[in-house]
């Protein structure tokens, strides 16, 4: 192996740490705070779902976890991979790890690949790049990487253009791309919004193959609570570009503390219901991220929200279980939740609601 | 309103269309201005001219001792004058037969824009060489060969323009309540056309004043009284270049400058209200 | 391919009208007979009579005009351009342009190809860097350069490079060879190209800065490629669209429009070639000169629509 190719390179362990890491970007109306103060941490096979609405920041916080963010923007705080520090004095050139360590796939694969390149070229890039593959050699692997995917006919593939290829198949492209180097961390961002629901499931299934065989570790970022239920190791809810609740997947739907999780699981259609139940949404819009009031980020629009959400942050914090934490005074199951319950039940209205 | 289209504008705009100004005076009132006589040797015994710039001949004198400033200034007169005709030339002609071709559609669209495309086809100083070698090279017949050649561009542009405001509801509504075409033409269309055609009136302007130099530096340019281009040609020869700079240089830097005028201030005019065209 | 025939004959209806604009004007706002022979065509004496006679024999002047223009036109088509008014032994126009052309061309393709190797990096370049103060800078510059009046930058170019650095020659001879005369060029090429570059680079760099904020162009970074190659290897391609158009188009127009560089640096193309024909109203050279003209303007818009055809591959064949 060339040094090219074990530089960076994590094998077990402990893959990512990142350390209140928030990320500013400077605008014309002032400075706008997508990610506050997120914590969270990663091992190598390990799959971390970020769940939010769109303005959670649950996109910005993986684009500033990789590093992939607009001269406009500034991160603090501390982002580990393996043992080298990415942020700050010694941070290593990104180019060297993109491609090659982390990689990312991108939401909506008809613009997100060359319209004017060709499928084969595309997919040897990294390769040649990062592991100095001739170009007979990164030929034949781009058509291993399309078989990978499960693309029939790759030998034809490769010369064909983005817009000669179904939706589907792009994003397969797109993910035999992200995986040609083989890395260890791999970014999915809405990797399934822009296809159809039949193809959503195979996408999935597909990445979660890849996974198992590489021992890679996934960070999946989407707004559809149903994406990650069956697709993750932990689960991390993002509001207000704040980390509200953090467990593992099965703690997570069996234990939810914060209402904004619960709310979230609610607003999923069920096939068990009845047909024509009103579908329940959390009324309001998500919060203005430039100059944010004080207390909980969801105060405004949560049924369970009383005078101290409005006026201390709550923090993150652990329940018995360490694995799990989230951010609430107020928490499913607490008297004053069940209070407010009972309320809500009988017609009754808390200030809070909208 | 007035305060911030005038700020949206920008200052440079402002300062273009002052020069703009001042030159057309200048122009304008050249024969009762205090300079000195474009016509006269202002000989110096003992010395032989071309005299370089001083405080006597701010531009220096040319090969004949005749004061290159005053010269410059009484150029611009026919300059200017060129350049207005040919664009107005342009714009009456172009301009009606491009709204009307515009709004008309059909058969009458489809003759108007094959000349329009004919005259376009045409290297168009090849044509204003054609015609102005073959009449004569009065003030008059240059004007109007470079508004000849302005028809064509003109017209295509209100052509385009009109159509693209003529699908516009308030035409739909002007008609719905029974106003006529010429009515329509007059009242809806023509104040909208007007506005893009305002900045195309000093691009092209720009534009006519280059050409006429251009025609000047063949020697098809007016036989009488100077242009610009005259005055530049006079002083591009190799020796001319070599000893006295100035002859050449003095006009092309007033030519320069009111062309970079016009070009800045028929820009700004159109990005201004493409903006507001946006916003509609 | 009913939309290539019906380019076609737009095509050739555009040169039969332009043709007939042509011959019009010369043939009604000028005098060919006074120009053949000078005073003479009003002479009465009989040996004038004679010659008059006999020019209008040679040159068909009896016959009415639309006669005379169908004739020329069939001429024209089987490569007889006649013969040059009013010169002694009459030499076939088609030498004469077959001389002056190849100069013509090296001047429009010298000048073209100077134009993008000063737009393209210039475009790279400011589409970098753009809104920053260099990118604010060459926007002010390009303004100058393209309101420029070309015979105005030719005087300049021909002060600070002929004269003051005297790196170029100003008088030129016929016999010289051909890399003399490549040499030659490249000052009245430079003149043509400047402002060309002016625009190429403007049209350019905005293509450049849109197609960089495509995500495509994020996806290439994420991949590890750097920003330099991103830009070279992602970024132009899809960006060159407008610029082959306007590229294209402007060749046609330069071809036309070279007339006053010719002029003014004396090279022997056929720009000067058809100034001095009008100037002596000699009708053969200049219809000649202005059918190639539009032929080759109108041809080249043409191909410029093939090749856009040919190299971005979502437009269907």
């Amino acid at each position: 192996m060339s040094g090219l190719q074990t530089e960076g390179r994590v094998d077990t362990g402990r893959i990512l740490t990142v350390e209140s890491l928030s990320t500013t970007f400077a605008t014309e109306r002032g400075p706008v705070r997508a990610v506050d103060d997120v914590s969270l941490t990663l091992d190598r096979g390990q799959s971390l779902g970020i769940v939010g609405e769109s303005g959670s920041g649950k996109t910005v916080l993986s684009r500033s976890i990789m590093g992939l963010l607009p001269s406009t923007a500034r991160r603090e705080g501390s982002i580990r991979f393996g043992d080298q520090e990415l942020l700050g004095p010694g941070a290593p050139d990104m180019s060297r790890l993109w491609g090659r360590e982390m990689s990312m796939v991108f939401q909506n694969p008809m613009v997100s690949l060359n319209p004017v390149m060709r499928i084969g070229e595309q997919i040897a890039e990294p390769l040649r790049i990062h592991l100095g593959m001739s170009r007979r050699d990164a030929r034949s692997t781009a058509i291993r990487l399309l078989r990978d995917v499960r693309i029939p006919e790759p030998e034809r593939r490769i010369n064909q253009y983005p817009h000669e290829l179904s939706g589907g198949m792009r994003q397969r492209v797109m993910i035999s791309i992200a995986l040609a180097c083989g890395p260890s961390l791999l970014f999915a961002d809405e990797p399934t919004t822009a296809l159809d629901v039949t193809v959503q499931a195979q996408i999935l299934d597909l990445i979660a193959e890849q996974r198992a065989e590489r021992n890679m570790s996934v960070i999946l970022v989407t707004h559809d609570l149903g994406v990650v239920a069956g697709h993750t190791d932990v689960i991390a809810v993002m509001y207000g570009g704040r980390l509200v609740e953090i467990a593992p997947t099965a703690t997570l739907f069996a234990d939810m503390r914060m209402p904004y999780t619960e709310a979230l699981l609610a607003s999923i259609p069920r096939l068990d219901q009845p047909s024509h139940t009103r579908l329940t949404t959390i009324p309001g819009r998500p919060p203005e991220l430039i100059d944010p009031p004080p207390g909980c980020p969801f105060a405004p629009r949560c049924a369970y929200a009383r005078d101290r959400c409005r006026e201390e942050r709550p923090p993150l914090s652990p329940t018995q279980d360490p694995t799990h934490s989230y951010a609430c005074w107020f928490p499913v199951g607490s008297p004053e939740y069940l209070e407010t319950r009972e309320q809500l039940a009988a017609g009754l209205t808390i200030g809070g609601r909208p | 309103m007035t305060d911030t289209i005038e700020k949206r504008l920008g200052t440079l705009f402002w300062v273009a269309v002052g020069w703009l100004a001042v030159i057309s005076l200048l122009a304008i009132f050249a024969p009762l201005l205090p300079i000195k006589d474009p016509d006269a040797y202002y000989l110096v015994k003992g010395v032989r001219p071309p005299y370089s710039p001083s405080g006597t001949h701010w531009f220096g004198t040319d090969q004949d001792a005749r004061d290159m400033f005053a010269r410059t200034i009484y150029g611009a007169r026919v300059s200017l004058v060129i350049g207005f005709v040919a664009i107005a030339f342009g714009m009456l002609v172009g301009g009606t037969a491009g709204i009307i071709a515009g709004y008309l559609r059909g058969r009458t669209d489809k003759l108007i824009s094959f000349i329009f495309i004919v005259f376009l086809s045409f290297p168009s100083l090849v044509l204003a060489i054609l015609i102005t070698a073959l009449l004569d090279r009065g003030l008059v017949t240059i004007a109007l060969t470079l508004g000849v050649l302005a028809v064509a561009p003109v017209g295509r542009l209100a052509r385009a323009s009109t159509l693209s405001f003529a699908e516009r509801e308030f035409v739909t509504a002007a008609r719905a309540i029974g106003a006529g075409d010429r009515r329509i033409i007059i009242r809806e269309l023509l104040p909208n056309v007007v506005v893009p055609m305002g900045a195309l009136a000093l691009l092209g302007m720009a534009v006519a004043i280059v050409a006429e130099g251009g025609l000047a530096f063949l020697g098809l340019s007016v036989e009488k009284g100077s242009t610009w281009g005259k005055l530049i040609l006079f002083g591009a020869g190799s020796r001319e270049l070599e000893k006295s700079p100035w002859i050449a240089f003095g006009p092309i830097i007033i030519l320069f400058i009111t062309v970079l005028a016009l070009n800045y201030a028929g820009d700004r005019i159109r990005s201004y209200f493409d903006v507001k065209e946006i916003g509609l | 391919m009913n939309y290539w025939v019906q380019r076609l004959t737009a095509s050739v209806m555009l040169l039969l009208a332009v043709s007939m604009l042509t011959f019009g004007a010369m043939n009604l706002l000028g005098d060919p007979l006074f120009n053949i022979l000078g005073p003479a065509a009003a002479d009465t004496k009989p040996e004038s009579l004679e010659k008059v006679a006999a020019a209008k024999e040679l040159y068909h002047l009896d016959r009415p005009l639309p006669e005379r223009y169908v004739r020329w036109l069939g001429d024209m088509v089987t490569g007889d351009f006649g013969v040059q008014f009013g010169s002694t032994g009459q030499p076939p126009v088609s030498n004469l342009i077959a001389e002056r052309f190849p100069r013509s061309l090296t001047l429009i393709v010298m000048a073209q190809l100077l134009a993008s190797m000063i737009a393209i990096p210039w475009a790279l370049i400011t589409a970098a860097r753009a809104n920053r103060p260099a990118d604010r800078v060459s926007t002010i510059n390009s303004f100058l350069l393209i309101a420029m009046p070309n015979f105005a930058l030719a005087v300049i170019l021909k002060y600070i490079f002929g004269i003051k650095l005297g790196w170029f020659p100003l008088t030129f001879k016929a016999t010289d060879p051909w890399l003399t005369r490549i040499y030659q060029t490249f000052l009245p090429a430079l003149t043509i190209a400047l402002p060309a570059a002016a625009v190429y680079q403007r049209l350019l760099r905005t293509d450049l800065i849109t197609t960089l904020q495509e995500d495509f162009i994020l996806m290439a970074r994420s991949k590890g490629v750097s920003r330099r190659r991103v830009l070279l290897r992602h970024a132009l391609r899809p960006s060159l669209f407008s610029f082959i158009t306007v590229f294209g188009i402007n060749t046609g127009a330069l071809i036309g429009g070279s007339l006053i560089v010719e002029s003014i640096f004396r090279i022997p193309g056929l720009g000067s070639a058809i100034v001095e024909a009008i100037l002596r109203e000699d009708f053969p050279i200049v219809l000649a000169i202005v059918m190639i003209i539009t032929t080759a303007f109108v041809l080249v818009n043409v191909v410029v629509d093939i090749v856009y055809t040919l190299i971005d591959p979502r437009v269907k064949r």
